[in-house]
Formats: C-alpha cells, sequence, structure tokens
C-alpha cells in the first residue's frame, strides 16, 4: 500500500550556546542576534516520509509558511526526495501555533488524501512548538508526539514508536494521523538525515513552488487567530557565580576543594 | 477569585511530582478564596485522585475508563477539553512530561486558548492572563499573555515550584466524569516498555554525573568509584543513556530529571543546554572536561581541564585519606 505523506517543515532560530546578549535596549531581539536553521527534527521528520516512500511509495508533499525562509527549506526537501513543496504566504515569524495551525490543517486538506502528516515535536527552548498537538486538534484526527520511528504503515493504521519517560510506547493510530517526529534519528543514526542530492538539486532548483494565500485558504486575517501575544523580552542578567580553575596537578588545590564542598558534611 | 484546573497525571498509583508542583503554584494562583479544581484521567485512577484534596483541590473529578490506559492525544483531549469548558478557569496547569506537555497543546488547540510549554511562572492580574518562561539558552525570560482574556494554558516545567505538602484533614468525594467520547477507530496503545525507577536523584545530596567523555561502559566503573567514596547518586547524560551505559533514570536535564544537590560533580559532559537546565541550580558544581571551552565550566565553580581518568583517581585518593 504507497503511503502519501505531508511534511511540515519551519526553519527556526538556533538557540544553542547563545554568547552575549541577544536583545536590544526595546527587549527586541537583535537582528543577526540569532542564526537561523532548518528545524532537525522537521529534517526527521522529512527522512521518516522518505523512508516509508522508500518501502512503500507514495507521494511526499513539503508545507512550510512564510517567505522567503519558507521557501528555502521547502527547496531543501525537494531537493532531498519531496515530491511537491507548497508555501503559505503569511508571515510566521508574528504568528503563534494556533495560528498556524489554522493556515496549514486548511492547506493539508488541499493536499489530495494524505496518510500522514508528519512534523518535529520540537520543544527547543525558546519555540513554543505546539504545532502537530494544535494541527491535529484543529483537523479532528489522532495525534502522537514524540515518535522516533514509524513502524509500519498498513491496512488503514501506522504502527509507531514513541519515546516517553524511561521508556518506550508503541502506538497504533488510524490513517489519515498526525505524527510529531521527536530528535533520536539525528542522534542516533550518523547517515540519517539524508543529504540533498546533487541531481535532485539540477532537477528542482527551477521548479515554481505554489503558493496558497490566507484567503484561499478560508482565513481573512491570519493575526486575528493569534492565542498568545509577547508582552515583555528581558535579558536574564547573567550568573554570577563564584568560579576559579584548579590545577589538576596540583593537589593541594584539589584537597582545598574538596573540603570547601564538602564543608559540614 | 480566580480558580485554577490541574490536570494530574497519575501513573500506577501515584500522582506525578511535577503535578504537586501544579498543585502548589495552583494554590498560590488562586489564593485563600479562589478555587483549586483538578482532573485525574486513566483506568483506576479515582482513588489515587482522591489524595487530590490533601494536596489543596478544592474539588476532585476523575475519567476513570478502561480505554484510558493508555494515554492517546483525540480522547484525552476531547475530555480534557470538555471539562475546562464546564469549569471555565482563567488558567489549566499541565505537567511538563511528554504527556502532559502534548495534552496541554492539543487542548489549547481545541479550545483556541494561549498555549505555553516549559512555563517558569505564571501571573493572573485582572485581565491579564501571563505566563513566563526563561528561554533562548536561558538567556531571555519572556512574558506570554493570553489574548483577548482567554484562558491560559501552560505546562509547568519541573522545578518552577515547590511540591504541595500533603494534608491529611484535607478530604473529599471524587466526582465522576462521564467517559462518553467515540472512542471508535481511535488510536491505541500497544506494548510499553518501561524501566522501573531504580534510584531517587531529586533527593540526593551528592551526584556524580557522567557524559560521553566518560568513553565506554567500563570507564563508568570511575564515576562508581568516585561516588561510592563520596556517598553520592550517579547522574548522566542523555548521550550515556542513549549510549546503553546506563538506565534512562539516570539521565538529567530536559527530558530526564531536574536536581539540585548540594554538589554536582559533572565529569565528561558538554553542557548541553538541555542538560544544563536539569542541574544549574545544584549549590556547587564542579566540571571536569578536557575542553577548556566546553560550556558546562560557564556554570562550573570549580573548573578542572583535564582528563576525568588522570583526575578521578586523585579526587578518590584524597577522598580515602
Ligand atoms: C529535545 C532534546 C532533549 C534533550 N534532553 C536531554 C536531557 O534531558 N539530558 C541531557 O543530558 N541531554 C539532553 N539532550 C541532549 C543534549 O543536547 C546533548 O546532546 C547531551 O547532553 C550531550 O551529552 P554529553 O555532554 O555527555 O556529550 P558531549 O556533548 O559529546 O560531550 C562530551 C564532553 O566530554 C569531554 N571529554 C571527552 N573526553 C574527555 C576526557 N577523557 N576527560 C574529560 N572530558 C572529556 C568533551 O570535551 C566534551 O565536552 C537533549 C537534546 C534534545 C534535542
Amino acid at each position: 500500500m504507497s503511503c502519501n505523506c505531508v511534511v511540515i517543515v519551519r526553519e527556526v532560530w538556533d538557540t544553542r550556546d547563545l554568547i552575549g546578549s541577544i536583545l536590544d535596549e526595546a527587549g527586541h531581539i537583535k537582528p543577526g542576534a540569532l542564526q537561523t536553521r532548518f528545524e532537525p527534527e522537521d529534517l526527521n521528520a522529512l527522512e521518516v516520509a522518505l523512508r516509508i516512500k522508500d518501502q512503500q511509495g507514495g507521494k511526499i508533499t513539503a508545507i512550510a509558511v512564510g517567505a522567503p525562509r519558507g521557501v528555502e527549506v521547502l527547496r531543501e526537501c525537494l531537493y532531498r526526495g519531496a515530491d511537491a513543496a507548497v508555501q503559505v504566504d503569511a508571515d510566521a515569524s508574528v504568528l503563534d501555533d494556533r495560528a498556524l495551525s489554522v493556515l496549514l490543517a486548511a492547506a493539508v486538506k488541499k493536499t489530495d488524501a494524505p496518510d500522514l502528516v508528519l512534523t518535529g515535536t520540537s520543544v527547543v527552548d525558546g519555540e513554543n512548538a505546539m504545532l502537530g498537538a494544535m494541527l491535529a486538534a484543529e483537523l479532528a484526527w489522532d495525534h502522537v508526539a514524540w515518535v522516533d520511528a514509524v513502524e509500519a504503515v498498513a491496512g488503514g493504521q501506522a504502527v509507531v514508536k514513541r519515546a516517553i519517560e524511561m521508556g518506550y510506547e508503541t502506538v497504533q493510530t488510524p490513517l489519515p494521523s498526525v505524527i510529531s517526529i521527536g530528535v533520536a534519528l539525528l542522534e542516533d543514526d550518523p547517515r540519517s538525515p539524508r543529504p540533498a542530492k546533487a541531481m535532485l538539486k539540477l532537477k528542482m532548483k527551477k521548479t515554481p513552488i505554489p503558493v496558497l494565500t490566507p484567503a484561499e485558504l478560508g482565513v481573512a486575517d491570519p493575526a486575528a487567530l493569534v492565542t498568545t501575544r509577547v508582552t515583555r523580552r528581558e535579558s536574564v542578567p547573567p550568573r554570577v557565580i563564584e568560579s576559579r580553575q584548579v590545577d589538576p596537578e596540583d593537589v593541594a588545590a584539589l584537597k582545598t576543594m574538596l573540603n570547601e564542598v564538602l564543608k559540614g558534611k | 477569585m480566580a480558580k485554577i484546573a490541574v490536570f494530574a497525571e497519575i501513573e500506577d498509583g501515584a500522582i506525578h511530582d511535577i503535578c504537586l508542583q501544579c498543585m502548589s503554584k495552583a494554590r498560590a494562583l488562586a489564593g485563600l478564596d479562589g478555587r483549586v479544581v483538578a482532573l485525574a484521567a486513566g483506568r483506576g485512577v479515582s482513588e489515587t485522585a482522591a489524595k487530590l484534596f490533601g494536596y489543596g483541590a478544592d474539588e476532585v473529578y476523575a475519567a476513570d475508563h478502561a480505554a484510558l490506559a493508555g494515554y492517546i492525544s483525540r480522547p484525552f483531549r476531547t475530555l480534557t477539553a470538555g471539562w475546562l469548558v464546564e469549569q471555565a478557569p482563567a488558567a489549566a496547569l499541565f505537567p511538563a512530561t511528554t504527556l502532559g506537555l502534548d495534552l496541554a497543546a492539543s487542548v489549547a488547540g481545541v479550545l483556541s486558548s494561549a498555549g505555553v510549554l516549559y512555563a517558569d511562572d505564571v501571573r493572573l492580574a485582572g485581565d491579564d492572563r501571563t505566563a513566563r518562561r526563561i528561554e533562548f539558552d536561558r538567556k531571555v525570560v519572556t512574558d506570554y499573555a493570553a489574548a483577548d482574556g482567554r484562558m491560559l494554558i501552560i505546562a509547568l516545567r519541573d522545578g518552577a515550584a515547590d511540591a504541595a505538602s500533603f494534608d491529611a484533614g484535607r478530604t473529599g468525594a471524587v466526582k465522576a466524569v462521564s467517559v462518553a467520547p467515540d472512542f471508535v477507530g481511535a488510536a491505541k496503545v500497544l506494548k510499553r516498555d518501561v524501566a522501573k525507577k531504580t534510584i531517587n536523584l531529586k533527593g540526593a545530596r551528592v551526584i556524580v554525573a557522567g557524559g560521553a567523555g566518560v568513553g565506554s561502559l567500563e570507564n563508568f566503573s570511575w564515576i562508581r568509584d568516585l561516588a561510592s567514596a563520596l556517598g553520592a547518586e550517579i547522574g548522566a547524560t542523555r548521550a550515556v543513556v542513549d549510549a546503553g551505559w546506563l538506565p534512562a533514570d539516570h539521565q538529567i536535564g530536559q527530558t530526564g530529571a531536574t536536581v539540585k544537590p548540594d554538589l554536582y560533580i559533572a565529569c565528561g559532559i558538554s553542557g548541553a543546554v538541555q542538560h544544563r537546565v536539569g542541574m544549574q541550580d545544584s549549590g556547587k558544581i564542579i566540571a571536569i572536561n578536557t575542553d577548556p571551552n566546553a560550556p558546562i565550566f560557564k556554570i562550573a565553580h570549580y573548573r578542572i581541564v583535564g582528563d576525568l581518568k588522570a583526575v578521578i583517581p586523585k579526587l578518590i585518593q584524597l577522598l580515602k585519606s
């Protein structure tokens, strides 16, 4: 049985190991203070879709909101093996996940008969990342989050492996479902996700990416769908801790350190 | 006054620790004349749910049904959203567990409410319903306000509040929530493969934690020896758990335990933010790492740049003498 997948992809801020202050005086994020990257769990979601396609065939449609960032990640999907891409024309940076989920649910419904919608669970620091859950709620479909692997898609059901505290669960979910993928693939398998293919780059470089406007998706004003507003941003003062270097060759220094930390024990 | 709802996650007859933190947060937000209402859902949860009165709930509801034995988004979000519409609280608190995060986001989607995951704090004042989160590598604190007086739905980060204490004098009758959503064709949990918790990292005064820099399963004997010399518990990064060197209950960080021991010794740990959030409030932190630029050194009180295979034996020797 072939399986059609929609993959929702995002470009996000890279909030790992930031150096220096990110905010200006007014509490806004300084332009250029943060790099962006293809959301790693969305890349995993694409990889999951590609593996399903490798095994049983089907069509992969990638959808992203916004330009030009959205377009770049969409091209990247085409270069890695997605069959089609659709761009939703709205400014993702002023929308929250609830507003995005309404736009994306409408876009998914315009995609012919998807069996699975895949995206990253991605509760990365500084991103609200509730997209998969809210999208499933909007579509009134089932949702499974923190999925490490889709083990089988057959007989109108998908069987997936979900990471939970202290272990795993095997979950069966009816088609169509929304599946939010976790981070494990990236960490466990050095070959995954697969890189872009030079041949596909040549072929897909100029492929037009169709655009859907909010109006075409039945949304007059996407900003009116926002449920959560950022009202204040402030820098956290750097933690001032008394810190000192201890030379591992200096036994007396190591001893002083142990005495200090074990005081009263 | 304010009415606050809490979703209580119950597993194997125990209320999840972060839910107890949600209970104390809810009590503080509701104030003396406000109300705290709690909901538990699952199979056979009613009896444990009654304890929620002792932890500060004014009303306790339980959706107790065989079909809720495993967590599945759709039935849980339908029934929780329905209950929240009836209760109409100002805010609903979920624990930031894999279950609580998914349910909070799902319910916020169903109700078109304001949703904030990993909230560190909540503020309610009149129409102002705001959740605060420390984010961007813990460099920025952001306030998220619910637009247009919507219900605020949050998943509370582990450690954001003290756990509520139990008052045996507070009791009450658990009200049953009828479970009538359509489960036909719905997803189900086929198999569960979870390790039993064998250690209590949260209660430990001293933790010796190892990271990928330890190098191998055999090398973990260094960590064990240092821990036993200190009477410490053993912690680990996710890299170590993923490599199978230690079971998952040793993991510290965003998807593991949040700990605040008096002393934390980080050996061969780079200090990724997902690890730091779980241990940075430790009383004293000693870091041993070969890389002088490892981020862990930014939060360490004692920075030892060196090979743990050389440093740890010295520490053990000093402790024994
Ligand atoms: C959504 C998500 C959730 C996550 N949750 C968690 C979590 O809960 N907990 C967690 O820990 N991680 C978590 N991670 C993973 C996290 O991002 C890091 O990958 C992980 O913490 C790295 O572990 P590490 O420090 O052991 O390994 P590495 O980053 O590989 O660091 C190894 C360190 O050891 C040092 N070293 C090497 N050899 C020696 C030696 N001989 N002596 C001394 N030092 C040496 C190296 O210099 C290096 O700094 C999560 C990631 C994501 C995306």
